[in-house]
């Protein structure tokens, strides 16, 4: 998992702007399972990462066949304990078990990205003496080496750790995806109906309509990508105090309920997860206290809010299937063999956060100064749909984001200009004007032939805080600036499988329009940008998992 | 009754009959020896017909040898959903079939009236391999892990008499039964 900051140094901006396009994806797919099962990857995936509905119902049932799961194991698992042990618990370990070959799927990405002429522009952006950095018409570049584990220890309890080794050739900058344990079913215990009751715990994506985890596509969906960072422009009049780092792809650390099949029927989820608006990890200070010795040697730990925010999601899949018998089965009993369900999937979602964003107050009369805590609720609000039928699968997701606005008042109940210089010092804050987000994607994906797909995507982001900020940037670079306050990207694909392991992938990016240049005051004139130009790309993916 | 009329039958056939015997060298796993299709000569299919399961994601046995107008079953075993086609028959891409999916424990039969080898596959586990092989004549046998094979009491005559084997070309060579008889084949790619 990248997690990259939203503000970025204007001097960086560029370079972080074109890692941040090639290296977001963060594709997963199980090559330990296929050893285990002795089977091909296609048995959970269409065109992988991407899982069919076998592939969901595995999931589902932590990481097992949906039945009979033993009689498929081609290799026996090791048994830590003999089942027998659970009738004299609890004066004996509860019996599990581990996988009987280590559970490991290995994955491997380059990239080729070629950039549109455009691209020269960046140039008229550095003034003597400063030279402008190179922006290759075609360049090579190596992606991910990832490592992933998953599997089940018996009683149900499932579980996954995938950790990026290197990105880009440099180790270990890519950190932790997900790593969990998912006690699968624990609402028997409860006498609640099957798979009415799950719990998973670690860090994982949030259940999220459309993976970003296993995304398929070269990059990753923007609106996954969108913080909501509220404009601190003195140029501009609107002035926000926002600044959340929050955003969909980042992993959530907490705990998640669930319930229902991501194949058919109820889904729903809920999470509780730490808030982390800065980023920042407090276990290098070492006055932070750390319940495992965060500054001497165990881990700090990192969120910024007590409030834990809250995510939740409820979904529904119609399959429509007009036999009865194959509507309710994992998969589509087709006239060629088994497919995946023509099927309807409808949800909702949403989050409850808090940010939080602090500020020295007055000095006290000791000299120490006080510190000012504002916690800015926010929420995220969405809905999607999913549509199959047959080779084609059509999906959207639509989310509206909304932050509270707190802005620092003086001692007289005046708004303290943003950013803050130090003096007059806030001693309150008012509430203003949200600082929104809305948009999503639609896509669609096509299967030409079992080993041909092709992809079409529509990204569009409306942030009229993202618009400020560019034009803020401009006189770095707005490589990323929106120059209206719409961000529409189209991203047209085709992706191949070599073999079922082996992926070449090709898509075509139609970037948003760059504001280069800004020009107004923003007294007298508003602030508008001017010479805006387009830099199209084309990126060619080769993966490779085993 | 029946028993007394199989027996003097066998004996028979015994006075005019002999076994093919040999070796097939072709690598691992087991090879196919049949008699091939005899001018002026037809044989009734058997009655009973064959079981070809699929069972842990697996064709099993991995080969199913039969004769000509014979029915093979197909049994699902599983616990999920499979599915069963082949793209040809003795090579022949038109005689390419899907039999669909059907539920555990369920049967599907077809009736295999042209001779030749039919790849078994699974469109949802591409990894799944089986065989029937349709021998023109009753006169067949599998061969041990050791390529040994005995096709027994074929009639005295001159045949050509084949050996398949998963990956290899068909090979064939006359061979002449008067009482006892031997062939050996070394199949290559
Ligand atoms: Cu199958």
């Amino acid at each position: 998992m990248l997690y990259l900051p939203k503000v970025i140094a204007p001097s960086s901006a560029l370079a972080a702007a074109l890692l941040l396009l090639m290296f977001s994806t963060d594709i997963k797919a199980i090559p330990a399972f296929s050893r285990q099962y002795g089977t091909s990857c296609t048995t959970c995936h269409i065109n992988f990462p991407k899982l069919n509905d076998f592939g969901k119902a595995f999931k589902d049932a932590g990481f097992k066949f949906p039945k009979d799961d033993e009689s498929f194991l081609k290799v026996a698992p090791v048994m830590l304990g003999a089942p027998a042990q659970k009738e004299v618990w609890p004066h004996s370990v509860w019996p599990g078990q581990i996988p009987g070959v280590p559970p490991i799927g290995l994955r491997m990405n380059n990239f080729f990205q070629f950039t549109g002429a455009n691209r020269k522009r960046f140039d008229a952006l550095a003034t003597p003496p400063t030279l402008p950095g190179f922006i290759p018409a075609t360049d090579f570049e190596t992606g991910f080496f990832s490592i992933f584990t998953a599997g089940n220890f018996g009683s149900d309890i499932a579980f996954w750790v995938d950790d990026d080794i290197s990105v880009a050739g440099a180790n270990a900058n890519g950190g932790l995806g997900d790593a969990y344990l998912k006690f699968v079913n624990i609402g028997r215990v409860l006498k609640l109906p099957t798979d009415s009751l799950s719990l998973r715990a670690g860090q994982f994506e949030l259940d999220l309509p459309v993976t970003q985890a296993r995304n398929i596509n070269l990059s990753p969906y923007d609106i996954y990508q969108e913080s909501n960072i509220g404009a601190m422009n003195s140029m501009v009049p609107l002035q926000q105090n926002v600044n959340n780092q929050f955003t969909f792809s980042n992993g959530a650390k907490g705990i998640e309920l669930s319930g229902g099949h991501t194949y058919g029927g109820y889904h729903y989820s809920v999470a509780i997860f730490n808030q982390n608006t800065s980023g920042i990890s407090q276990s290098g200070i070492p006055y932070v206290p750390s319940a495992t010795g965060g500054a001497g040697g165990g881990v700090g730990f990192a969120s910024d809010s007590s409030f834990k925010n809250v995510y939740a999601r409820l979904s529904y899949r119609f399959n429509l299937e007009r036999d009865a018998e194959s509507r309710n089965g994992v998969q589509a009993a087709g006239k060629m063999g088994p497919r995946d369900h023509t099927y309807l999937n409808v949800g909702t979602f949403y989050l409850e956060g808090r940010s939080l964003q602090r500020f020295f107050g007055a000095a006290n009369s000791d000299g120490t100064q006080t510190i000012l805590n504002v916690r800015e609720p926010y929420s995220r609000l969405g809905g999607d749909f999913n549509f199959n039928y047959r080779s084609l699968n059509v999906y959207g997701v639509y989310v509206y984001g909304k932050d509270s606005n707190l802005l620092p008042v003086d001692a007289n109940g005046a708004l303290i200009p943003l950013p803050l210089s130090g003096s007059p010092v806030p001693v309150a804050f008012v509430s203003s004007e949200h600082a929104t987000y809305h948009g999503g994607f639609l896509q669609a994906d096509y299967m030409l032939l079992p080993w041909v797909m092709a992809t079409w995507r529509w990204d569009s982001v409306h942030s009229e805080a993202d618009r400020i900020n560019a034009l803020a940037l401009a006189s770095g670079t707005p490589y990323f600036g929106a120059f209206n306050s719409t961000r529409n990207r189209f991203s047209p694909g085709m992706q191949f499988l070599i073999h079922p392991n082996i992926k070449a992938s090709f898509e075509y990016q139609f970037r948003p329009r760059q504001a280069l240049k800004v020009a107004g005051d923003g007294v007298t004139t508003p602030v508008f940008a001017y010479d805006a130009f387009r830099v199209n790309t084309f990126l060619v993916g080769l993966e490779f998992v085993y | 009754m029946q028993k007394t009329i199989l027996v003097s039958l066998i004996a028979c056939l015994s006075l005019s009959a002999g076994n093919i015997t040999g070796k097939v060298a072709a690598g691992k796993g087991n090879s196919v020896v049949y008699v091939d299709a005899i001018a002026g000569k037809t044989f009734p299919p058997p009655a009973k017909a064959q079981v070809m399961d699929q069972k842990s994601l697996l064709f099993q046995p991995h080969i199913v040898v039969v004769q000509a107008g014979s029915t093979v079953e197909f049994l699902n075993s599983d616990k999920v959903a499979h599915n069963i086609f082949w793209p040809s028959v003795g090579g022949n891409k038109k005689l390419t079939h899907n039999l669909g999916t059907w539920p555990t424990g369920e049967k599907r039969s077809f009736k295999f009236d042209t001779p030749g080898a039919v790849p078994l596959l699974c469109n949802v586990h591409p990894e799944m391999s089986g065989y029937v092989i349709v021998s023109p004549t009753p006169y067949f046998a599998m061969t041990d892990a050791e390529g040994n094979y005995k096709i027994a009491d074929v009639p005295n005559g001159s045949y050509t008499v084949s050996a398949w084997h998963e990956g290899m070309k068909v090979q064939s060579k006359p061979v002449t039964v008067s009482g006892d008889a031997a062939a050996d084949f070394a199949l290559s790619k």
